[in-house]
């Protein structure tokens, strides 16, 4: 655990080369760099609900469609700003958290999960469905975050959105609220046994979780300049499990590294073929199979002991 | 269009029922959720399509073996995948969630995108009380799915081995107590449930061809009649998949066919409201 300066060094070092970056290198990827980003902010705040408070939503990839689409369609058919598009988003994604969190959380886990994933099946059928609103499948044309296209902006304004999220959950975890996370992750009869308001906590952490996704799938939508149902997508949630999963569940790390080794090895798998999914799926239960803490779980394990 | 509505609805039913039974099984015993269930319904829809039409075996031969595969299939998953995650649920929703994810993208790899068919067991059309005229092949499905229920209701109901299912549902320490090696039930369960879902496929396969995906919109409904008849109930699974069949039929034919599947979403949301144990549910002490 690193505490005070040395926590300070080592961020604004990693801030600073994050910065650095992007220059000099060409357009593909600066690209890759961003959608990383996109979902640094989505495994890390998935983390938050099945790393730290142990409930497994489904519904994460939905909820960043929420984020898209809402913003989406206030900016292509109502002409509303970009910015205001995606607050709007960010907030009616953690209102649908706070609705589904409390219905679903008083029964347990399991009707979590049930739920979360039909309200994603759901959304996608709607989105194909009401094709005058959303163009379904086609996609829907949305405009850019600045009047100028710019990679460049776009990183630097995906990579603030991914400092804040990311400090936000590290403020979260490391105060007294984490603790109570941990609480109820770790045996939820003890942690109301101390006082812990249980269902709280858990719905909290599912509306926190959802907003950071509608926050992140605003931006996002307003990047690609084309929204399709891909982003609320079944495929897009096991996207970012597997990041988590195999980065490390649980850890502050874990998700971030996780975002960035899958996003650039999917763009090298790409080369030979649409096999990624596969092979991640596969990683993906090998490790949660053999070392449910990821490969940040397998480095605490093996590094050579710290000489004191 | 009414009377129509209503024998779709009560053979989709009586399949909703068989997969959800398979569901229901698991979660009363294990506390665990396969969601992978609906992908296993559709690989018994490619073996039997395998067996029957590629090998040319006799085509209820071909539905044995399709359903003994996907039962040892379950078997191993519950020994490689399942077991270590006891004690914590979490895990096993995630695995379960990976492995859907692979089976999918392996059926794709395999199989194509291209739905596969295996033959039809009978051909022609009945007319039904003088109404319409109803394909043969979806009334023997909905003989076939009654007939599965109703032997796992004997088995549940009348033999030592369900006695133990039942026990083990209700008490899982007091069963453990008593002798009965939950390790190995669990094993046996797991694959049971697993095979439920491989009947509802070759069953259905026949109406409705299989393709990669297919097994999700299949695997959601069995949950949603797992909730709505209320968790480990076997009679809930009848009635709410009865119920969801008629209610995704009539509503398909009434309001919208785009809208199919989200009636179920809206029952979904609508018992987690009024009844969240479900209809044959014991409320959670």
């Amino acid at each position: 655990m690193m505490t005070g300066k040395k926590l300070v060094l080592a961020s604004a070092l990693i801030l600073a080369g994050m910065c650095a970056l992007p220059l000099g290198v060409g357009i593909y990827p600066q690209h890759v760099l961003i959608t990383s980003l996109f979902y640094v902010m989505m495994a890390s705040s998935w983390n938050l609900l099945a790393g730290y408070t142990g409930q497994v939503s489904f519904g994460h990839a939905a909820m960043a469609g929420i984020g898209a689409y809402t913003s989406g369609i206030l900016a292509a058919k109502a002409g509303v700003n970009p910015w205001v598009g995606v607050a709007a988003g960010t907030v009616l994604a953690s209102l649908l958290g706070l609705g589904l969190g409390t219905l679903c959380l008083k029964m347990g886990g399991i009707y979590l999960s049930l739920t979360t994933l039909a309200f994603s099946q759901i959304l996608h059928i709607i989105i194909v469905n009401e094709y005058a609103v959303t163009r379904g499948t086609m996609g829907l044309q949305v405009p850019g975050l600045m009047d100028e296209y710019s990679k460049l902006a776009y990183y630097y304004i995906m990579l603030s959105a991914a400092v804040l999220i990311l400090a936000i959950l590290y403020g979260m975890i490391h105060s007294n609220l984490g603790l109570n996370f941990r609480a109820v992750q770790n045996d939820e009869t003890a942690a109301r046994s101390v006082g812990v308001r249980v269902l709280h906590v858990r719905v909290l952490a599912f509306t926190v979780a959802s907003a950071m996704a509608g926050f992140a799938g605003g931006l996002y939508g307003h990047y690609l300049l084309l929204i399709t149902p891909e982003i609320p997508s079944l495929d897009l949630q096991f996207y970012v499990l597997a990041m988590t999963v195999i980065g490390g569940m649980g850890s502050f790390i874990g998700p971030v590294v996780g975002a960035f080794a899958l996003n650039i090895l999917a763009e090298k798998i790409r080369d030979y073929g649409e096999y990624h999914v596969l092979v991640f799926g596969v990683i993906a239960l090998v490790v949660a199979r053999f070392a449910p803490n990821g490969l940040l779980g397998l480095w605490r394990r093996f590094r050579p002991a710290k000489q004191q | 269009m009414f009377a129509i509505s209503i024998m779709n609805g009560l053979v989709m039913g009586v399949i909703y029922a068989l997969a959800a039974l398979g569901v229901s099984l698991v979660v009363g015993i294990m506390n665990v959720v396969n969601f992978a269930h609906g992908e296993l319904y559709i690989l018994a829809g490619y073996f039997s399509y395998l067996f029957a039409s590629a090998l040319g075996v006799n085509f209820v031969l071909a539905m044995v073996m399709a359903v003994g595969l996907v039962f040892v299939l379950g078997l191993l998953i519950e020994y490689l995948l399942i077991r270590p995650t006891y004690g914590n649920d979490m895990y096993s929703l995630i695995l379960t969630f990976i492995l859907s994810i692979v089976l999918q993208n392996a059926y794709l790899l395999i199989f194509g995108p291209y739905p596969n068919k295996p033959p039809l067991w009978v051909s022609g059309a009945t007319d039904v009380f003088g109404l319409f005229l109803y394909g043969n092949q979806r009334l023997a499905a909905l003989a076939a799915g009654a007939a599965v229920i109703a032997v796992i209701f004997v088995i549940i109901k009348k033999t030592w081995f369900g006695r133990i299912i039942r026990a083990a549902s209700q008490d899982r320490e007091m069963a453990e107590l008593n002798g009965v090696n939950t390790t190995r039930l669990n094993m046996l369960s797991f694959g049971l449930g697993c095979a439920l879902a491989a009947a509802a496929g070759v069953i259905l396969a026949p109406v409705f061809p299989v393709t990669p995906g297919a097994g999700v919109p299949v695997a959601l409904t069995a949950f949603v009649v797992v909730v709505l008849g209320g968790m480990g109930s076997l009679w809930g699974c009848v009635v709410g998949g009865l119920t969801l069949g008629l209610v995704e039929n009539l509503g398909a034919a009434f309001i919208s066919s785009g809208y199919k599947n989200v009636f179920g979403f809206v029952i979904l949301i609508l018992v987690l409201l009024v009844r969240p144990a479900g209809l044959f549910g014991r409320a959670k002490v």
